[in-house]
């Protein structure tokens, strides 16, 4: 098969190069994000700028209210910038209409929420081809069926969430987040309410992804274990970024964040 | 792999056993969050007011409306028997009333101060636009004057003019002066029954209580009211006032020793009566609005306790929150009771308002609809504030409380962790319940529709409706799947994606959606019911009238008095009429009850054939013929002779001629018109309606212009075809469902409001759900289509279920009446099919605001905290 299945040991060692070669899924520009006024102002991004390359895993971390969720928000097409521009490939998310943005996350972006992912009246299937069937969009039958037979949900899609596991929630969530074939796919802590084998689970789903169908993965996680999927880690602490990792492997990262708590 | 750094589910940090009492000021800190909550979620907490405004404004308002009408109706009567210490009548009512030698008789009975004899009768009043006067249902009477020495209650005071002194002199109360735009010094006509029309100025104009009610009083000299109200050798009903320290009831019992034959009671028994027969007469309208009001009740009660249940489900989370820190179930109880009753209150008090408000425009909408109700000022009683409040404050707190409980049970992890589906307990036993309510009631139903036409019948048919309905009350919830399914498999279909979510949030939650819709089912099961009545009706008055009328033109008058005695005979003499015939009424006593049939005067068989069963059709002399039904009842058959005693007490032997197939529109007996003159006095003759056969070759146009102008002196005889005539009839029942629909219109806003409330609620209660699949990229347009569709169904279920109700009621109900009049069942399908349109239309627009508001929400708030 020729899926996202395959060696699932979660740590890839071939990360690849930069953000060259396959091209730039999604930037940010100089992106300051301040939230209320006067004495109340809180400035959650200060003049970020990065690039997310095509068919790479990043992390995103940082300590809590470093400004990870408002960064990705922002990416994502869920929420406006005060300052700057975000790309979505060669989309400029500034000043569009709401409609074009709805349709953008629609279309060309998936989401993996930390919960609440899916409609509760829905059944596995439904909410997995939902964005498609809003769209009007006919459904890749073939692809969904790999889709689902990899992520091991294929007894499962005309069951109800209440009756699914948190696990099973989550990868149903990924399903539909890959089974529109977006650019890119966002996770805000996706794992944050699994346990280590459910989120090892779905971390593999995401990098096999990535490594085989080249699928763009920008994920927010507190988990050094998490971010060791990755190729990339980001650090931000302050609404900037402070620091960046390669290859990272869990005992990097951790180091890194002792480090950086240490300053 | 290591596990260590994955952050432990946070809510579980609470020690579960910490001790309640570690909380100093728990019931405060618990009441300071209760009310902090209250406004913090402003939205919500508007649309709680709200349902207790809705619930308690429609309690009110029918409780006022229905107040309203009945003090209005007694103020009519408020005045009888003031001043009035003996009252002397005929032994019956139907009689012709006390001899006049009687009259002076009673004056020489020592301990008698005062006589004063009553002479009244129904009559029209041509208002200034030459057209009769409507007084909506109150009455319209002529009275004789009495100089305030011989008035025994209150003299009449007299705001303008004169009270009339001779023949052709009335004086009008102040309300009819303006309902008749007429003025101190016009000249107009009145109408008596017996006499025709009489020319009268009005001479002054006076007060009375009744004026509010659209009531009409004519005063008359009292020559003029003897002639035209009385036979002149009786007078209907005497007043008597004692001498001072003679009491009632030896006054009485001295009149009743000199006059055995007469009633004679004293002025307490006749306002007991009067009191009573008030009750009687509005005891239907009474029940009516009894059932309206229950309705009320329970449809109140149903959209404050959906409410809240929403509510507590929305509000486990903070609850479990409060539980887990360590506020006791009880402070958790107390706190959402002390909540429940502030809201309920607030409600209740802005309800009642509300309530008065519908009662008004209920009112307005029904009077601008011109259908004869009295008008008075609106009456909020006591009990109506004292049920509404308690019903709002006890319904708001028991609805929170329930949940509430449930909620404190919930363990506070569970609740905190997980986003309760509140689809609650198992509908199985309450299924079970509406099953065997439903068998019960599809018992008493069949039983009804087998049993004879009549009173028990229709009561059976009644009991039988009500264990359906509260069957549906109970199954409603396990109805909801399959009926919103299939609804939805067809309507929402086209939409797709949309659709399917519609579909699927229609019966997320079985019990609201049945709960939702409970208000409009109920509401349009009535509307049906009576529908299905009016359709019963009106056909059966047509095959009535196309079965049996062969009469070119048909005369008729207005209700209280027909066609005048002599507009009939001057019709009669139009050229180019073949024959004509008479309808009118026969009061007689057989068997010491009174029996009423109807006159003939005319070739019946040609203008109004009849099937003869037994017998000949001969109605001279003292012939007359009988139903079947009669015949069997009376067990009479041709040849029998009947005793009846006229309402002026003479007796006359009648002779059963024949016997024919029941008819409605001739009645129980029938005799000839000069069979009727002879047992009728003359101040009560007469006609309802007056049949007009043509000429062979005449031009009926001609002759129509020639009737009209020939009973043009009339002024209320209207002449029309049969077609016409049909129609009138039709507007007579239409005017009556008016009343009815205009009442169950209120009944359908509440639901209406009440759809309204929910889905603005559930749309609150899913905000995180609706931010989801913005994030997902759902349209705002499609998002609101989502909902518009949501609200149609519940809609349509409900209308579904109502209809379907009323269609099994309504035929039912009409056959247990099919002895009434109601021979013919009519189902007005055309209706239903509209009724369902319609509450699909009304689906979407109860969802308008609550789709704009879902259309709102922020994909962000799908990942935000609640
Ligand atoms: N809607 C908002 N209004 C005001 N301030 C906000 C809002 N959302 C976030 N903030 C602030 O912006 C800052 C960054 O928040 P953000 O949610 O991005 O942090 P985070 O890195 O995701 O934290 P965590 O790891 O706890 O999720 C914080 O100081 C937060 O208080
Ligand atoms: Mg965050």
């Amino acid at each position: 098969m020729n899926s996202i299945a395959s060696t699932a040991t979660g740590q890839n060692a071939t990360p690849s190069a930069s953000t060259s070669g396959h091209g730039v899924a999604a930037r940010a520009v100089n992106v300051s994000k301040i939230y209320g006024a006067g004495d109340t102002q809180v400035s959650a991004l200060d003049h970020v700028s990065v690039d997310f390359a095509r068919a790479e895993f990043t992390a995103i971390m940082g300590p809590s209210g470093s400004g990870k969720s408002t960064l990705m928000h922002c990416l994502a097409g869920l929420d406006t910038v005060t300052e700057g521009s975000i790309l979505i490939g060669d989309t400029d998310l500034t000043g569009l209409s709401d409609k074009k943005m709805t349709q953008l996350r629609r279309d060309r972006i998936g989401f993996v929420f930390q919960a609440f992912n899916l409609v509760p009246t829905l059944t596995a299937l439904e909410n997995i081809t939902l964005p498609m069937d809003i769209a009007g969009h006919k459904v890749d039958e073939e692809w969904v069926r790999s889709v689902v037979t990899t992520l091991g949900l294929n007894d499962r899609l005309t069951h109800r969430p209440s009756e699914l596991s948190g696990g099973q929630q989550q990868r149903v969530a990924c399903a539909r987040a890959l089974a529109s074939r977006p650019e890119i796919v966002f996770g805000d802590e996706p794992t944050g309410n699994l346990d280590s084998r459910s989120s090892s689970e779905v971390l593999n789903i995401l990098r096999n992804s990535v490594t085989h169908l080249g699928q763009t993965v920008v994920i927010v996680t507190h988990d050094p274990r998490a971010a060791s999927y990755a190729d990339r880690v980001i650090f931000l602490a302050d609404g900037q970024i402070v620091d960046e990792l390669r290859a990272p492997t869990a005992d990097s990262v951790l180091d890194r964040m002792k480090h950086l708590e240490e300053i | 792999m290591t596990t260590s750094t994955l952050p432990p589910p946070s809510p579980a940090d609470a020690p579960p056993d910490r001790p309640p009492q570690r909380l100093k000021s728990g019931g405060s800190v618990v009441r300071k969050v209760s009310l902090r909550n209250l406004a913090a979620h402003k939205v919500r907490l508007a649309l709680t007011v709200l349902s207790v405004v809705l619930g308690t404004a429609f309690i009110a308002g029918s409780f006022v409306f229905t107040d309203t009408l009945s003090h209005t109706f007694k103020g009519l009567l408020s005045d009888v028997g003031q001043g009035v210490d003996v009252q002397v009548t005929g032994q019956e009512d139907d009689s012709s009333g006390v001899p006049l030698a009687d009259v002076d008789r009673i004056k020489t009975i020592d301990g008698v101060r005062a006589v004063q004899p009553v002479m009244s009768g129904q009559i029209v009043l041509i208002a200034a636009d030459g057209k009769p006067t409507q007084s909506g249902g109150a009455p319209t009477e002529g009275l004789s004057y009495s100089p305030p020495a011989e008035q025994l209650g209150q003299p009449y005071e007299f705001t303008e003019g004169s009270p009339p002194t001779a023949s052709g002199q009335i004086a009008l109360n102040q309300g009819a002066m303006k309902l008749a735009k007429l003025q101190v010094g016009d000249h107009t006509k009145v109408l008596a029954p017996s006499t025709g029309t009489v020319d009268v100025t009005i001479t002054g104009v006076y007060k009375t209580k009744t004026d509010t009610g659209g009531y009409i009083g004519a005063l008359f000299a009292a020559d003029q009211a003897r002639s035209l109200f009385t036979d002149g050798k009786h007078i209907g009903t005497v007043y008597v006032a004692a001498q001072p320290g003679v009491s009632q009831d030896q006054l009485r019992a001295r009149v009743a020793q000199q006059l055995p034959d007469m009633k004679v009671i004293t002025g307490k028994q006749l306002q007991a009566d009067t009191e009573k027969d008030i009750n009687t007469a509005l005891s239907f309208i009474n029940y009516f609005l009894l059932a309206f009001g229950a309705i009320a009740l329970l449809v109140g009660t149903f959209i404050i306790y959906n409410t809240f249940s929403m509510l507590v489900a929305q509000r486990l989370r903070e609850l479990a929150l409060l539980r887990a820190i360590g506020a006791s179930r009880r402070q958790i109880s107390r706190s959402v009771l002390l909540e429940a009753m502030l809201v309920g209150l607030t409600g209740s008090i802005i309800g009642i308002a509300a309530g008065v408000g519908l009662a008004y425009g209920l009112r307005s909408l029904l009077n601008s609809f011109n259908v004869g109700l009295p008008s008075g000022a609106l009456q909020l009683t006591p009990r109506t504030i004292i049920v509404a409040l308690l019903v709002g404050v006890l319904v708001t707190m028991f609805s929170a409380y329930t949940p509430a409980r449930r909620a404190a049970r919930t363990p506070p992890v569970a609740a905190m962790r997980e986003e309760f589906a509140s689809t609650g307990t198992s509908l199985r036993r309450r299924t079970a319940a509406a099953v065997g309510f439903g068998l019960l009631g599809a018992i008493a139903l069949a039983f009804g529709g087998l049993a004879p036409s009549g009173g028990g019948a229709a009561s059976l048919v009644g009991l039988g409706a009500l264990a359906m309905i509260i069957a549906v009350l109970l199954g409603a919830p396990a109805l909801s799947r399959p009926i919103v399914g299939a609804v939805g498999a067809v309507v929402a279909r086209p939409f797709g994606a949309v659709g399917r979510l519609a579909r699927t949030n229609a019966v997320r939650n079985p019990r609201r959606t049945a709960a939702t819709a409970f208000a409009l089912t109920l509401g349009l099961m009535l509307v049906t019911t009576i529908a299905v009545f009016g359709a019963s009706a009106k056909h059966s008055i047509n095959a009535l009238v196309d079965n049996n009328v062969r009469a070119d033109y048909v005369l008729t008058g207005p209700d209280a008095i027909g066609v005048p005695v002599q507009a009939g005979a001057v019709a009669e003499k139009v050229p180019g009429v073949a024959s004509s015939l008479a309808l009118s009424p026969l009061d007689v006593r057989i068997n010491g009850k009174s029996s009423g049939g109807t006159a003939v005067d005319g070739p019946l068989a040609q203008l109004l054939p009849y099937k003869l069963i037994s017998g000949r059709g001969e109605l001279s002399g003292h012939n007359i013929m009988v139903s079947q039904t009669w015949a069997k009842d009376h067990k009479v058959g041709p040849g029998s002779s009947i005793a009846m005693v006229s309402s002026d007490k003479r007796s006359v032997t009648a002779t059963v001629s024949g016997v024919y197939e029941n008819n409605e529109l001739l009645g129980p007996w029938l005799g000839s018109g000069d069979f009727g003159r002879e047992v009728t006095p003359p101040q009560f003759e007469q006609n309802f309606v007056v049949l007009i056969k043509a000429q062979p070759g005449t031009n009926l146009a001609t002759l129509r212009t020639n009737l009209e102008n020939a009973t043009d002196p009339f002024l209320v005889v209207k002449v029309q075809t049969a077609e016409e005539f049909k129609g009138s009839q039709a507007d007579q029942i239409n005017g009556l469902l008016g009343v009815l629909y205009g009442l169950l219109a209120l009944a359908i806003v509440i639901a209406i409001l009440g759809i309204i409330n929910t889905l603005a609620l559930s749309v609150v209660e899913r905000r995180r759900e609706i931010g989801m699949l913005r994030a997902v990229g759902i349209m705002r347009g499609q998002l609101r289509r989502t909902i518009y569709l949501e609200s149609l169904l519940i809609a349509v279920f409900g209308a579904i279920v109502g209809v379907a109700m009323g269609l099994v009621f309504g035929p039912l109900f009409v056959h247990t009446l099919r002895d009434q009049g109601l021979g013919e069942i009519s189902v007005p399908w055309g209706q239903a099919v509209l009724l369902l349109v319609l509450s699909a239309v009304v689906g979407v627009l109860a969802a308008l605001w609550p789709a704009a508001r879902a259309a709102r929400t922020r994909p962000l708030e799908a990942i935000a905290d609640l």
